[in-house]
């Protein structure tokens, strides 16, 4: 296997830019499922009959404390990928593992929030609104919670086999997914709950 | 320690803090619809970005092209998606 040092250890092989780049080219298939549901969200806001709209059931303190814990995750395995340029082991474990705790929270804090909607009456088969709106929350959710299984296996494989040039390359791609989740997140607090409540 | 947190990652997840808190002005303050949204969609695209170019470091290796074609194209997908939408099924029955 070659291995060209003068990139990071997980673009070092061809099969390892091949991965990065397909990996890429599968985040491109993700924008425009996300683009359908965005859609299909703009179209049915409105479309509340009988059930609530969204400025009466969406509350800042639950999505702020969402927002804030998928930002700083971000942040943090950002410095994991970090930690693994520079061949620090512990501390790039250390990081992952802070990410997936945070992604742990922010999962909680959804399920609680899932939890009220339907006890208020805002369940899935109220009216289109909740329909899409739970459809498109749920969706980035059920990311969320593919990507805390598979975060932890990288972690489980990292601990394993150290910092080698498959464990890198699949580190950093996993880094990139969850950066991915935060985009997502980003949009759907701006132009389902900000928008929801301006 | 030091080296852990370089700086350039911890200016980004600032500078994202900072984005998020400016979105936040349309909730506190009472903004005309398209004040709000030119703010959301600014803030919104802006955060996106600082993803993308601080930490997914997109644009670090040859296939930089690739990489930047692909997303530009799905975007574009997206966005077609997101606003035909808009524009057949409510813009067009105002």
């Amino acid at each position: 296997m070659k291995i060209d040092h003068s990139l990071p250890l997980e673009y070092g092989t061809d099969q390892n830019q091949l991965n990065i780049l397909g990996f890429w080219i599968f985040l491109g298939a993700e924008i425009m499922l996300f683009g359908t549901l965005f859609a299909s969200y703009f179209t049915l806001v409105d479309r509340t009959g009988s059930g609530p709209s969204g400025a009466e059931i969406f509350e800042i303190t639950p999505v702020l404390i969402e927002t804030i814990v998928l930002l700083t995750s971000s942040f943090v395995i950002g410095l994991g990928v970090h930690a693994m340029r520079i061949g620090r082991t512990k501390a790039m474990i250390t990081f992952y593992a802070i990410t997936l705790l945070l992604g742990l929270t922010f999962l909680g804090v959804e399920i609680y929030e899932f939890m009220h909607y339907v006890h208020i009456g805002a369940g899935l088969q109220v009216s289109a609104f909740t329909a899409i709106l739970l459809t498109t929350l749920g969706t980035h959710g059920a990311h969320v919670t593919f990507g805390l299984v598979w975060g932890f296996f990288i972690i489980l494989q990292v601990r394993k086999h150290g910092i080698t040039p498959e464990t890198a390359n699949k580190s950093f791609i996993f880094s990139l997914y969850w950066h991915f989740l935060d985009v997502v997140w980003i949009f759907i607090f701006s132009f389902v709950y900000l928008k929801g409540m301006m | 320690m030091m080296e852990l947190f370089p700086r350039k990652q911890v200016i980004g997840f600032g500078f994202s803090l900072l984005l998020t808190a400016i979105a936040l002005a349309v909730y506190f303050f009472d903004l005309s619809f398209t004040a709000g949204m030119t703010i959301l969609l600014v803030t919104a695209f802006v955060q996106a970005a600082v993803q993308l170019v601080v930490f997914m470091h997109a644009g670090e290796t040859g296939d930089k092209g690739s990489i930047y074609t692909n997303i530009y194209y799905s975007l574009a997908i997206a966005l077609v998606t997101v606003f035909g939408t808009l524009l057949c099924m409510i813009w067009g029955y105002v």
